[in-house]
């Protein structure tokens, strides 16, 4: 077990470490870790609780306050459920340090304890600020008895374990069928927003037209029959029933157990799998494509990016479902999809919103820099300037951004947007498309990660990913503030367009001139 | 054909590598560079292929500045790392020709040239597979045919030897022999001082970031081994 602890405790520095940017750890630098864990567990808790009391608020109004940890409960776990199928590739299966590991006096099972356990303490902290904002509101709401902090205490430690487990398991069958066939990434990538996309449209098909209690009722019962365990925690906690506490306990248990048994047999033959890829030797010299060197840098970031299904499932899900919602509009009723937000924004506010938004998500360029890694060395020594290198990095995040344009275009269409409605989401799209590129990198060369050994990292959790999305996220919120601010969309769209040309000028000037001179010194 | 002058190199913390090196190498030399672990070997050659900045001293390639126009040194230039970490995504094939559209290398003799040199390392059957599947040896295989088949006026390598089957090594000491005589210029590190003794018409030896021996190989060795030129050079402290 002491080993088990030691190889967690060292990966979890070295993705503290990798997250921030920094190679070694002094103390300067573990108190900014530190820091941050505790800004990010004040901000995420404080929102939660926010929430909490929103909803407890109303559930209690309606007598149904007894539904408010089950609730919580399922986001916490729906929300283990996605994150960990994510990573199961890159932590599990296929992470850098394999040979490393496998080279260490320790058994296979220790190994593969440790990676599951890394999995735990990730999601576990996430299960703790939210179960810990849901018991504090429903503390103060409901005043339980002393029984449901304990029961609540207990089941924080066990919540994460059965969605982890499903998740592994689905990411696990997923890689092994994506690894038999010709483009397993792709595959890979493809299977995982399939799934996704399911889980995320099964809500679509409860009834939403109900009072939100009624709907947050109706939701835990049906919570309850998908997922019984939810129902053992619900019992337990708001009844105090003890064998509830003990079936769920146990059940969690025993499940974790048996996975981390299962998943140690094939641990070492799939990740061979993973790692090596299939090698035939049988090459015969034909044809050659010749390129220019920009065509050259940018096919070949394109195929970098599709070859990292962590970087394309969290880059390319807000594309993917732009155009999914796209195909999908002639065919559902956006007023119905809009529920409640129809009450505070107009139909042509709410598209440019949601088409900003899911550009805001697509920024591959916060990454790119650092997802060279090890093979800075090639860019930096050939023949092309830095200019042209980002060229093709941003090339390949406009490709991407590209049917943002198609969907606005169509969108307007089949909405029956007039030409002046058309013409300025139009502009609002491609002065943002231009925008995030050009910012993810700028924040990439000024937090760069050349070290690390995990994709998820670099992609997920450093500092440069974190500071691109929420910024460019943060200036979709500004554009509805400033519709909301001067009351008039028109006036509103504008002022924010003016605003991003003025970033965009600014940001491609340091782009060219700070930016080359950061690119030199890496 | 290089001319290093006065080049220094300090890294943060206040390390200084590589203390105010000159040397120079011409048409149909080839140098061998030769030092103890950390001696300032691989912080020259990676300022000599561009991927290192630098503020103190100069390096010229084929008469320009690395400094003011990289562009043009780096486009004469081959550069092999001790490691090859190569684009794992891509495959060999994929890699050759997307160092061919780099380099702007002419169709038809990029296959030509690919053909001959993947032949000569006996990897021609292996271009197809993933990059991720090779081992160390083919891995270094392929960066050394990548620097190639771009016919590069200057060929810098960090330890190309190691890793290298003794078929591909012997090939690699005959095409370099090749290209000095094409009037190519070679510098390369080792730690193979046998390699260095027959391969090299130039030596440099670095200690501590600064040179303590160089010029001709014969008037570096006189009635010497190198061996023992290396080991006397190495153990006497510096004042």
């Amino acid at each position: 077990m002491k080993k088990v602890i030691r190889l967690v405790n060292v990966q979890i520095w070295a993705m503290l470490a990798n997250m921030l940017s920094v190679g070694d750890l002094k103390k300067k630098k573990v108190n900014v870790i530190y820091a941050g864990i505790v800004l990010f567990t004040v901000v995420l808790g404080g929102t939660l609780c926010y929430y909490a009391y929103f909803v407890g608020s109303i559930l209690k109004a309606y007598n149904s306050i007894e539904v408010l940890p089950s609730l919580f409960m399922a986001f916490a776990c729906i929300m283990v459920l996605f994150t960990t199928l994510y990573k199961v590739k890159g932590t599990l299966f296929g992470f850098k340090d394999f040979d490393l590991l496998m080279s260490m006096p320790v058994s296979n099972g220790k190994i593969v304890a440790s990676r599951i356990m890394l999995l735990y303490v990730l999601n576990f902290v996430f299960v703790f600020i939210t179960m810990g904002a849901v018991t504090v509101v429903y503390g103060i709401l409901a005043r339980p008895g002393l029984i449901f902090y304990l029961f609540n205490f207990l089941a924080v430690f066990l919540l994460p374990l059965i969605p982890i487990i499903i998740a592994s398991v689905l990411g696990t069958i997923l890689s092994f069928i994506s690894i038999r066939l010709k483009y397993s990434n792709i595959i890979y990538i493809v299977l995982v927003f399939l799934l996704v996309l399911v889980w995320m449209f099964l809500p679509f098909s409860i009834d939403t037209n109900e009072a939100l209690a009624e709907a947050s009722k109706a939701m835990a019962d049906r919570i309850n029959t998908i997922y019984p365990l939810a129902g053992l925690y619900s019992k337990a906690v708001t009844q105090g029933n003890i064998m509830s506490m003990i079936i769920f306990a146990a059940v969690s248990i025993l499940a974790f157990m048996l996975f981390t048994w299962g998943i140690g047999k094939i641990f070492v033959k799939l990740n061979t799998e993973v790692m090596t890829g299939s090698y035939k030797a049988a090459y015969k010299l034909g044809e050659l494509n010749i390129s220019s060197p920009l065509m050259a840098l940018y096919k070949k970031e394109f195929k970098r990016y599709f070859a990292s299904p962590v970087y394309v499932l969290n880059t390319g899900f807000g594309m993917a479902l732009l155009l999914i919602l796209t195909v999908c509009l002639p065919f559902i009723d956006m007023r119905d999809l809009m529920g409640d937000v129809q009450l505070a924004v107009s139909l042509k506010e709410f598209v440019p919103l949601i088409i900003l938004f899911c550009m805001a998500t697509t920024c591959t360029t916060m990454a790119s820099v650092s997802m060279e890694g090890k093979n800075l060395w090639i860019l930096k020594s050939i023949p092309v300037s830095a200019k042209t290198i980002f060229a093709s990095k941003i090339l390949v995040n406009l490709t991407l951004l590209s049917p943002s344009v198609l969907a606005s275009v169509i969108i307007g269409i089949i909405l029956k947007f007039s030409f002046i409605d058309e013409l300025l989401v139009l502009l609002l799209v491609v002065s943002f498309a231009l925008f995030v590129p050009a910012f993810g990198l700028v924040i990439n060369l000024s937090f760069p990660n050349l070290t690390w050994t995990n994709e998820t990292v670099v992609v997920k959790q450093s500092t440069a990913s974190v500071i691109s999305i929420f910024s460019c996220i943060g200036l979709v919120a500004v554009f509805y503030g400033l519709i909301k601010f001067t009351d008039n969309f028109y006036t509103g769209a504008l002022l924010f367009i003016c605003l991003i040309w003025i970033l965009n000028i600014i940001i491609y000037k340091v782009l060219t001139e700070k930016g080359v001179n950061k690119f030199i010194k890496l | 054909m290089l001319q290093i002058v006065n080049f220094s190199k300090t890294y943060k913390g206040g390390k200084r590598a590589v203390d105010g090196l000159s040397l120079e190498v011409n048409s149909g030399d080839i140098f061998g560079f030769i030092g103890h672990n950390g001696a300032g070997k691989t912080t020259t050659i990676r300022a000599i292929a561009g991927v290192l900045n630098f503020e103190e001293g100069d390096i010229l390639i084929d008469g320009v500045s690395i400094k003011r126009d990289p562009v043009y040194c780096k486009k004469v230039t081959a550069y092999i790392p001790d490691n090859p970490d190569l684009y794992e995504h891509l495959s060999g094939i994929a890699y050759l020709n997307f160092i061919g559209d780099i380099y702007e290398v002419e169709k038809s003799d990029r296959r030509h040239l690919i053909e001959k040199y993947a032949d000569a390392f006996e990897l021609t059957s292996n271009l197809g597979d993933s990059i991720s599947s090779y081992s160390h040896g083919m891995k270094q295989k392929l960066a050394i045919i990548s620097a190639l088949i771009h016919s590069p006026k200057l060929l810098v390598l960090d330890e190309p030897f190691v890793g290298l089957d003794p078929k591909a090594a012997h090939t690699l000491k005959g095409i370099m022999a090749q290209m000095c005589k094409n009037g190519s210029a070679i510098f390369f590190s080792t730690h193979v001082l046998e390699v260095a003794e027959k391969l090299c018409n130039r030596i440099g030896i670095i200690k501590n970031g600064k040179l303590v021996a160089y010029g001709p190989t014969q008037e570096v060795t006189g009635d010497s081994s190198l061996e023992d030129v290396f080991m006397e050079l190495v153990e006497t402290k510096q004042p």
